[in-house]
């Protein structure tokens, strides 16, 4: 302790300490969102009832038990699905945190560089001809074909940017072509198939519905397992701000860099949007919001966004389940709420921000 | 065999983008604390050759030596070490404040994963003071003035501690004044130890502050030399192109330009692959 104290200076100090408060604010106010969101849904639970079904839950998964209504509805159901919300909500933040910093564009997020409609079109494809594919298997080959289409689709719009130029607006006008096609490409399978239309049209959309246990633990996991590796570059990340030649004079190649954490982008993007679907969006905004919180270091930007993306969808989905009439898709939620209120933040920030 | 004391040997480097020479058998060799001019027409290879030597570019023959070693065989961190480089502009859409920035030039040497340690801290609030940035530390890199920005970047490449300082068009935004402190911060950085290479298209403030000027054209060196050996009517009409008078001002050569030369007034210039 003495040691580091003595080795740090201030600046370090002071960024350390934002790290932390924003984290601490972040993470209580997650917990809070956590425990409404397990009391929220068609079952009306107190907040306190919520919390000791939790607490059931979890007490009797060491030492075996039947399980209580409440404590099924919250355990089995919600739960998993609060995970998979922070999941994604961590897992596309990250993603479209790190796709900015690699193009150097603010503008580009996993749905503008067409990684999510890439995954889209290949879901689509499978549930709508179906290939033969039983209704229990269907389960893992959408995820799969969702999966693959996203690395596909985000493959093409590098090769498509690089083989133009490489700028930051190459990047971004390959994105819009490819994303541009490819949702023509799901319309047109959608309008083709009328009869199936219902289930992709809803899961374009983003919906956190048909979320189990494996399908949380597939999510979470992996985004944090990705994310961590990301942490780990915060620093790199900060240097690419500053473009290729300058990058490489302080000692990076960026190119290879920005190769690298492009997949990783691409695949926290596979990740969320093959369990969930599309929820564009998020990937933008959240970067944005911590931007303006934090500043641009990335070592700050990073697990801010994670600890935000995580909040903002927590509230979005916590909007969906307790709408009148059926449930919300979250994908529209987000854009909904999201879209004025970056709209303010940047009337009123204004000069001070130039993103 | 190459001279004692050598910091910087650059040997019959050639370059050429799709078959377009930009560099043709370029040699010289730069001394600790020097302060070095490059001047030359448009395309006369300025700018590829500070990019070879922060490897930014390869030669394609020829070698470029810093400290002894080949630049081509060190790894971009050890070229960071020991070389950095001045933009002619920074990025300002990304909310990067003052501070943030001039702590960039510390990567090369932050040894931990995440943060930097207290060396790092005062190397950065040393080149705050000295460039006078300290008001300015909490603004955006787009909220700061051309010249203040000239100062930001000088205060970045400074904290990289470098022993060869490549600067690119320090001046192309700046006006009179700023101009003239720009060169007067690189010459005192000079006077510090550090091999400072400027090129610029302004002979008369490169002939005002270098120790020694390089005169390029068509990806070759035309003159290398003190200011008084380099400065020469007949040396500008054949590089530039331009009828000119050299006069002495208080002791300073000064280059007048007076007005382009026709065809047929044109002569070769030497050097030309």
């Amino acid at each position: 302790m003495g040691q580091s104290e003595k080795m740090e200076g201030q600046t370090t100090k002071r960024t350390k300490k934002r790290l932390y408060l924003i984290m601490l604010l972040g993470s209580v106010s997650l917990f809070v969102l956590f425990i409404l969101y397990l009391s929220t849904g068609q079952v009306k639970l107190g907040f306190v009832e919520s919390m000791q079904a939790l607490v059931g839950y979890l007490g009797k998964l060491f030492s075996g038990g039947e399980l209580t209504t409440s404590e099924f509805i919250v355990g089995e159901i919600r739960l998993p699905r609060a995970i998979a919300v922070i999941g994604v909500g961590i897992a596309l933040s990250v993603a479209g945190a790190i796709m900015q910093a690699m193009i150097r564009n603010p503008l580009v997020d996993p749905y503008i560089t067409g990684t999510s409609s890439g995954a889209a079109v290949a879901a689509t494809v499978v549930m709508v001809i179906g290939f033969g594919i039983t209704s229990s298997l269907l389960d893992f080959a959408v995820p799969i074909a969702a999966f693959v289409g996203a690395m596909a689709a985000f493959f093409f719009t590098m090769s498509l940017a690089e083989a133009s130029g490489g700028r930051a607006l190459n990047y971004v006008l390959a994105g819009i072509v490819t994303g541009t096609a490819l949702s023509s490409v799901t319309t047109l399978l959608l309008t083709s198939f009328p009869t199936e239309v219902q289930d992709p049209l809803f899961w374009m959309f983003g919906s956190f519905n048909q979320i189990d246990w494996t399908k949380a633990l597939l999510i979470i996991l992996p985004s944090l397992v990705m994310c961590l590796i990301a942490l780990l570059y915060a620093r790199e990340l900060n240097v690419i701000l500053l473009g290729h030649e300058q990058s490489y004079q302080l000692g990076i190649d960026s190119r290879r860099l920005r190769r690298w954490m492009m997949v990783l982008a691409a695949m926290l993007t596979a990740v969320a949007v093959a369990f969930v679907g599309i929820i564009g969006f998020l990937g933008l905004i959240v970067p944005h919001i911590c931007r303006i919180m934090v500043g641009s270091d990335h070592r700050l930007l990073l697990p801010a966004s994670m600890i935000i993306g995580a909040n903002v969808l927590l509230v979005a989905d916590i909007i969906c389940k307790t709408a009148t009439g059926g449930e919300l898709p979250v994908g529209a939620v987000i854009a909904l709420v999201g879209a004025p209120f970056f709209g303010y933040l940047l009337v009123r920030k204004g000069r001070e921000y130039a993103g | 065999m190459p001279a004692e004391g050598m910091l910087l040997r650059i040997e019959d480097v050639e370059f050429s983008y799709e078959a377009v020479h930009t560099l043709n058998g370029v040699r010289f060799e730069a001394r600790p604390g020097e302060f070095l001019g490059l001047i030359g027409p448009n395309g006369s290879g300025k700018t590829t050759l500070l990019r070879c030597i922060n490897g930014l570019l390869k030669p394609q023959k020829g070698a470029i030596y810093l400290e002894g070693s080949q630049v081509s065989k060190m790894k971009l961190s050890e070229i960071a070490k020991v070389c950095a480089g001045v933009p002619t502009d920074i990025p300002d859409d990304f909310n990067i404040s003052v501070e943030e920035y001039v702590y960039l030039g510390r990567y090369p040497h932050v040894e931990n994963i995440w943060w930097e340690e207290r060396e790092d801290e005062e190397q950065v609030e040393h080149a705050i003071e000295c460039f006078e940035l300290d008001p300015l530390r909490r603004r955006k890199l787009f909220e700061v003035s051309s010249g203040e920005k000239e100062r930001v970047l000088l205060a970045k490449a400074v904290v990289q501690e470098p022993k060869v300082l490549l600067v690119d068009e320090p001046s192309a935004h700046l006006d009179l004044k700023f101009k003239l402190e720009v060169m007067e911060r690189l010459h005192e950085l000079s006077r510090r130890g550090i091999t400072v290479i400027v090129a610029s298209h302004d002979i008369n403030l490169l002939i005002k502050y270098c120790d020694r000027v390089i005169i390029m054209k068509n990806g070759g060196i035309v003159k290398c030399g003190s200011p008084e050996e380099v400065m020469t009517p007949e040396l500008i009409r054949d590089v530039y192109e331009v009828e000119a008078v050299v006069v002495r001002e208080d002791g300073e050569l000064v280059a007048v330009p007076k007005r382009p030369l026709r065809e047929g007034e044109k002569r070769c210039a030497p050097g030309k692959g």
